[in-house]
C-alpha cells in the first residue's frame, strides 16, 4: 500500500498513482458491514471496494498543513460481483486539473481489477483541494 | 426486492443516524482517517466546524437502497453519478429516497434510471445523483 504523497505539480493531466492492493477478506467485509449499518450478501459490498479506492487517492494527494480537501462527486460503475476473500488492485489517475483562484479542482479516473485483472469497477471523482 | 418494476415506482427509503463511532469505524474500515471526519480539535477549527461523515459513507446508505431494490443486478450492473452538496454530521438522521424515472429499452436490454437523494433531519440535501441499473437481456 502506497503512503507517500506526490507534490501538487506531479499530478499533471496523465499521472498515474502507485497501485495499492487489497485483500477483502471477511474481517474487512464485517468491519465495513458494522460501518455501515448494513447486512451482507455473501458478496463484498460494491461501496466497499470504492472505499479502498477513495482512501487510497486521499492518503495520496498533498494538501498544505492544516487544510482539507473536498470530495465533490463521485461517479461509479459496477461490472462484477467480488466473492469475499478476493483481493483488488486500485489504479487511479488524474484526467483532469482545473485551477480555480486558490482552490483546484482534480478529476481522477478510478479502475479496480481482481486477480485475474478483470475489471470490476470503474468511476471518476472529483476532489477539490488547496493548493 | 422490488416486486413492480415501472416508471415512478418509489424505492423503499432507508434511514440512518449518523454518529461519531460509525464514522470511526467507517475510518477504521476504509483505512480513510483524514482528520476532518475523525480529530474533533482539528475539525473544530476548519470551516465545518467540527467532524464530517465520509461522503463515501453517505453513498453507501444509496447503495444499500438500491442493493434492496434490484438485488444482484445493481452489484454487477450498477452506474451512479452522485453529487456531494453539504456534510453529514455526528447527530444527523438520514433519509436516503429513489424513484425510478424511466424504464429504457437499448437494444436486446432493459434498463431502469432512478434518481436519488439524501436529506438530513432539517430536509437539507446532502447527496444527490442518478443511478442506472441493467435489468434484463443482453450479456450476463
Amino acid at each position: 500500500m502506497p503512503d507517500k504523497t506526490v507534490s501538487y505539480e506531479e499530478l499533471a493531466v496523465g499521472y498515474k498513482f502507485p497501485p495499492a492492493t487489497y485483500e477483502l477478506n471477511a474481517s474487512f467485509v464485517s468491519k465495513y458491514l458494522r460501518a455501515v449499518d448494513s447486512s451482507g450478501d455473501g458478496f463484498v459490498p460494491p461501496l466497499a471496494i470504492t472505499a479502498c479506492a477513495v482512501a487510497t487517492m486521499t492518503k495520496l494527494i498533498p494538501l498544505p498543513p492544516g487544510t482539507i480537501a473536498i470530495h465533490a462527486s463521485q461517479e461509479l460503475e459496477f461490472l462484477k460481483l467480488v466473492p469475499i476473500g478476493t483481493t483488488i488492485e486500485c489504479r487511479i489517475g488524474v484526467a483532469q486539473k482545473i485551477a480555480r483562484g486558490k482552490m483546484s479542482m482534480l478529476i481522477l479516473e478510478l479502475e479496480v481489477f481482481d486477480k485475474g485483472k478483470e475489471k470490476v469497477q470503474s468511476g471518476r471523482a472529483t476532489i477539490a483541494l488547496p493548493t | 426486492m422490488l416486486t413492480e418494476i415501472q416508471q415512478g415506482k418509489a424505492l423503499n427509503s432507508v434511514v440512518k443516524h449518523i454518529t461519531q463511532e460509525k464514522i470511526n469505524l467507517y475510518a477504521e474500515a476504509s483505512g480513510d482517517f483524514n482528520p476532518i471526519h475523525v480529530d474533533e480539535s482539528f475539525a473544530a477549527k476548519t470551516p465545518f466546524g467540527g467532524t464530517i461523515a465520509h461522503g463515501m459513507l453517505n453513498l453507501a446508505y444509496v447503495s444499500e437502497m438500491m442493493t434492496s431494490a434490484f438485488g444482484r443486478s445493481w452489484v454487477s450492473g450498477g452506474k451512479l453519478r452522485a453529487k456531494f452538496k453539504e456534510s453529514a454530521r455526528p447527530g444527523d438522521t438520514l433519509t436516503i429516497t429513489g424513484k425510478i424515472d424511466c424504464i429504457e429499452q437499448k437494444s436486446d436490454v432493459s434498463y431502469a434510471n432512478c434518481n436519488f437523494e439524501c436529506r438530513n433531519q432539517r430536509g437539507e440535501t446532502i447527496v444527490t445523483g442518478e443511478a442506472t441499473v441493467r435489468l434484463s437481456g443482453g450479456k450476463e
